[in-house]
């Protein structure tokens, strides 16, 4: 018979997703099974009717929503018109990675499930839900029922007892080539760049923007604990257009410093041109390298070597490494049996790649440069809610920056990559400093009737999104806005106080603060909206009022969901379950619309 | 043909009618004897009693029936289908019978093919014709004295069966996975087919009606994980200490190193591997945290690394 083909599909939003299903890939290649592993949305769905043995890997949004990269494949799922029986062909199973302290955990993997089902597929094995509050993170989950996979799919295809499997300690081939050149190319990689600043389409992440960076601003006070940048973008003829609730995605660069001791610790020259050649035909070029690239540009702006390493990286280290002790500890932390003590040694401290790499030595001057796009990641673009409106900051787009910074087991500080990097830059001093952006919509969706009131709750710099919301509705006249915001001191983080109190005296702006840090009892916002419960219920109930919340995803939005039930037993004299079903009715009708993050 | 491939130590069973030669019956069972042996057994009787002899079942290795020169019998489906059940699985028959050559229908004489037939029919295989000759005088007589039977087309022919390496009612794993793969999984629906590749082709077009999903889960889906299933199986108070590479760790060596601790505030390595990084380094290692470093390269601890150790 002949070597039956295994599609792996994924939707990912962090890369968790797309680093699961290669991993996936490349234990089905080593069982001798033909595999190609793609994005949802770069697949065409015209086939799925065709195949016999699919695996779906997909991670979850904040609001249960379906990452960027299936959306159009959730839409084209979920059509009512597919008939009952498309999918009889195929044999599936699906792969959920999510986190349970979100309320809606893993549920873009649970409703595929179902909706496979429903179209006939036939399910291998049931759902994995994959939990990042595992101490263990989700692999806890996906271990185990990665191996009753590969048995159920072993059991019906078998593979000819004359090709063995491969064993784990050869590497499987590179995806690229690397072809270093001997000269100069004609075109440099920066003149590429600036090349592809002048686009006809609006920007994007394969052709994002170079805006300047006009200002960067700290914005809390000097004694406080965190660094708060509020930065300013130039984006004229970008092309770039944004509503209210929009997002704007920043490519980030690791550090000089880094980059540097990189290169030194692979033994590479940084001023070396490069161009890729795949291994196979039909695999894509990598996009956002040029043609002809520098080592320089592809360990600065390409590999995200500040990341924490995935458990593959130590698989494909332990593969390529000819030191016998470390090449004995890689084998450890990559096993299942290992998992702990990589947790305990990775993980937990937040180490990077570059920090891993030091502590391997001989294994990391040993790494061919063909394995680089195998072994790390690509850098990933982070999401910002946009805290600016055209309508009132033309052709700036503006953003707050809660600069992550943090203390671990280990001496040196933790940072957040594109936080420090962004903070880091300077503008005005020999040239334009220039940031990779572009926008894609929010999950936040604003009501275009005039007469509609907004009641909006954002502590901290989850404020941000409401800024925006307010110039855009203040510039079109409407005047039911109310604001709950929270911080910890009034003179220390009290984004915008300024501007709220301009707004408010010119009657555009209900402005309600909590202070959390400036009495011997806590106020937070949620406090701050049961003191307001008549005016939060006359504003929903009499005026159909939209509730938007957005911040940190930990405790804040339950603290607000139950103050918000509260008000609907008191004011609105209803019954606990009437409440609940109040407000998840609210949440239907999208009257009521969250924004949060881990 | 004339060894009949017996075997020394087989069992042999000769059937013979009131036409057969008697003295051409002592000496086939004569030369049976010779084969089988000692450890063999020869076994002889008039077909007209094998229903009634009710032999066990699978007890003999070859059967020759017909065989002595002058037989004249006709054996019935009944006679065929018993000395199929009396052989062992992998036994051989051999029978001679007269049958007619001509197209003559007539319900008392087979044919040479219906004879194969019956064979087959009775539960043997492997049925092959193995030979053609005319009835001698005898024969003849015997035919028409005993069946009231006369024809000048008869001719008297050999044939051999086997019966199936396998016992009536045994039963084996049928192989059926791959065909039983492809058989299983229904071919699609061609008005399906074209249903789904228009739609598919019609990715851009957002006025579709599409299913809530939320309808899809149930309050089984609602649940979050119980915290106590987040956490790891080997936690618990008697975490284990890291092993140390190479390290024979006993209590004098800790005693000596608490000793050293106490003595000097600059702690030495216990198992050499401090300076390889915290992959490899020990449990309560002081320099966990820190970056690896060169062998015999000096890195001073400060006071607050110490208390934390």
């Amino acid at each position: 018979m002949q070597v039956p083909q295994l599609l792996v599909l994924f939707g990912s939003q962090t890369g968790t997703a797309q680093d699961e299903a290669e991993r996936l890939g490349r234990e089905a290649r080593r069982r001798r099974l033909g595999c190609r592993v793609q994005a949802l949305d770069s697949y065409s769905v015209a086939n799925l009717i065709r195949e016999p043995l699919v695996i779906f890997v997909c991670a979850t949004t904040g609001q249960g929503d379906p990452p960027d990269n299936m959306k159009n494949f959730w839409r084209f799922i979920f059509r009512k018109s597919l008939p009952s029986t498309s999918l009889c062909q195929m044999d599936f199973a699906v792969l959920g990675l999510g986190d349970s302290s979100y309320a809606k955990f893993n549920f873009v993997a649970k409703k595929l499930h179902r909706r496979l089902l429903q179209l006939g597929g036939n399910a291998l094995v049931p759902p994995c839900l994959g939990d990042d509050q595992h101490e263990l993170g989700p692999d806890a989950a996906i271990d185990p029922w990665v191996g009753d996979l590969w048995e159920k799919i072993m059991t019906m295809y078998p593979v000819p007892l004359d090709i063995p499997e491969i064993p784990h300690g050869v590497p499987l081939p590179s995806k690229f080539i690397f072809q270093f050149l001997q000269e100069v190319p004609s075109i440099g990689a920066e003149e590429l760049n600036l090349a592809s600043s002048a686009p006809q389409t609006p920007p994007s992440e394969l052709q994002p923007f170079l805006a300047p960076v006009v200002t960067n601003q700290r914005v809390t006070g000097p004694q406080h604990f965190q660094d708060v940048r509020l930065m300013e973008f130039d984006i004229t003829e970008s092309n770039i257009s944004f509503a209210a609730g929009d997002v704007v995605l920043i490519l980030p660069s690791n550090s000089e410093a880094h980059t540097k001791q990189f290169c030194q610790l692979l033994c590479l020259d940084p001023n070396q041109f490069f161009t890729l050649k795949p291994r196979e035909p039909g695999v894509p070029y990598p996009p956002g390298l040029p043609q002809h690239c520098t080592v320089w540009h592809l360990v600065s702006q390409y590999l995200d070597i500040a990341s924490v390493p995935r458990r593959s990286f130590f698989e494909l280290l332990a593969c390529l490494s000819p030191h016998a002790l470390e090449r004995e500890k890689l084998l450890e932390f990559s096993s299942a049996r290992g998992q702990e003590e990589l947790w305990e040694y990775c993980n937990r401290p937040r180490r990077t790649i570059l920090e891993v790499l030091c502590d391997f030595p001989h294994t990391a001057g040993a790494i061919p440069p063909d394995y680089l796009l195998d072994l790390i990641p690509r850098i990933r673009p982070r999401a910002f809610s946009i805290a600016s409106s055209l309508l009132a900051h033309p052709r700036r787009l503006q953003i707050l920056v809660a600069v992550v910074k943090y203390q671990t087991r280990l001496k040196e500080p933790r940072r957040g990559l594109c936080s420090s990097w962004l903070a880091s830059l300077t503008p005005g001093q020999a040239g334009p400093v220039r940031v990779p952006l572009w926008v894609r919509p929010g999950s936040l969706v604003f009501p275009k009737t005039p007469g509609t009131p907004i009641i909006m709750v954002g502590p901290g710099t989850g404020v941000a999104p409401f800024r925006a919301a307010i110039q855009e509705r203040v510039a079109h006249g409407q005047m039911g806005n109310v604001l709950f915001f929270g911080c910890r001191q009034r003179d220390q983080d009290f984004y915008w106080q300024t501007e709220w109190q301009e707004l408010e005296q010119r009657g555009c702006l209900t402005l309600v603060t909590a202070f959390s840090r400036e009495q011997a009892q806590k106020v937070y916002v949620q406090h701050r909206l049961r003191e307001l419960g008549p005016l939060v219920w006359e504003l929903l109930d009499g005026q159909g009022a939209y509730f938007y919340l957005a911040g940190n995803a930990k405790y804040m939005p339950t603290d607000v969901s139950e103050a918000l039930t509260a008000i609907f037993q008191e004011e609105g004299r209803l019954s606990t379950t009437d409440a609940a079903a109040y407000l998840a009715r609210l949440q239907q009708t999208l009257r009521f619309q969250t924004e949060t993050w881990a | 043909m004339a060894e009949f491939g017996i075997s020394p130590g087989q069992l042999v069973a000769v059937f013979c009618d009131k036409s057969s030669s008697e003295e051409a019956l002592k000496k086939l069972v004569g030369r049976v004897q010779g084969l089988t042996g000692s450890e063999g057994q020869v076994f002889v009787e008039n077909i007209t009693q094998l229903l009634q002899s009710a032999h066990k079942e699978s007890s003999f290795d070859v059967i020759l029936s017909g065989i002595v020169p002058g037989s004249t019998s006709l054996h019935s489906p009944e006679a065929l289908a018993d000395m199929a059940r009396i052989l062992r699985p992998g036994g051989c028959l051999f029978l001679k019978e007269p049958v007619e050559t001509t197209g003559v229908n007539n319900d008392k004489i087979k044919t040479a093919s219906k004879l194969c037939s019956a064979l087959t029919l009775s539960g043997l295989v492997e049925i092959k014709e193995l030979q053609r000759e005319a009835l001698s005088p005898e024969e003849a007589q015997s035919m028409q004295e005993h069946l009231g039977y006369h024809s000048d087309s008869l001719l008297s022919v050999h044939v051999t069966g086997k019966k199936p390496n396998f016992e009536v009612g045994s039963s084996s794993q049928l192989k059926l996975l791959h065909k039983k793969s492809s058989s299983v999984k229904p071919v699609v629906d061609p008005a399906t087919a074209k249903l789904w590749t228009l739609s598919a082709n019609d990715m851009e077009d957002d006025s579709m009606d599409l299913i809530d999903s939320d309808e899809l889960l149930d309050p089984e889906d609602l649940k979050k994980p119980d915290p106590a299933s987040l956490k790891a199986p080997s936690c618990g108070e008697g975490k284990k200490r890291k092993a140390c590479k190479n390290c024979t760790c006993g209590l004098a060596e800790e005693l000596e190193k608490e000793q050293s601790k106490a003595q000097s505030s600059q702690p030495k390595s216990a198992c050499g591997n401090c300076y390889l990084g915290d992959a490899f380094r020990c449990a309560n290692c002081p320099y966990l945290g820190m970056p690896a470093f060169k062998p015999g390269e000096q890195v001073l601890l400060s006071s607050s690394n110490l208390q934390d150790a």
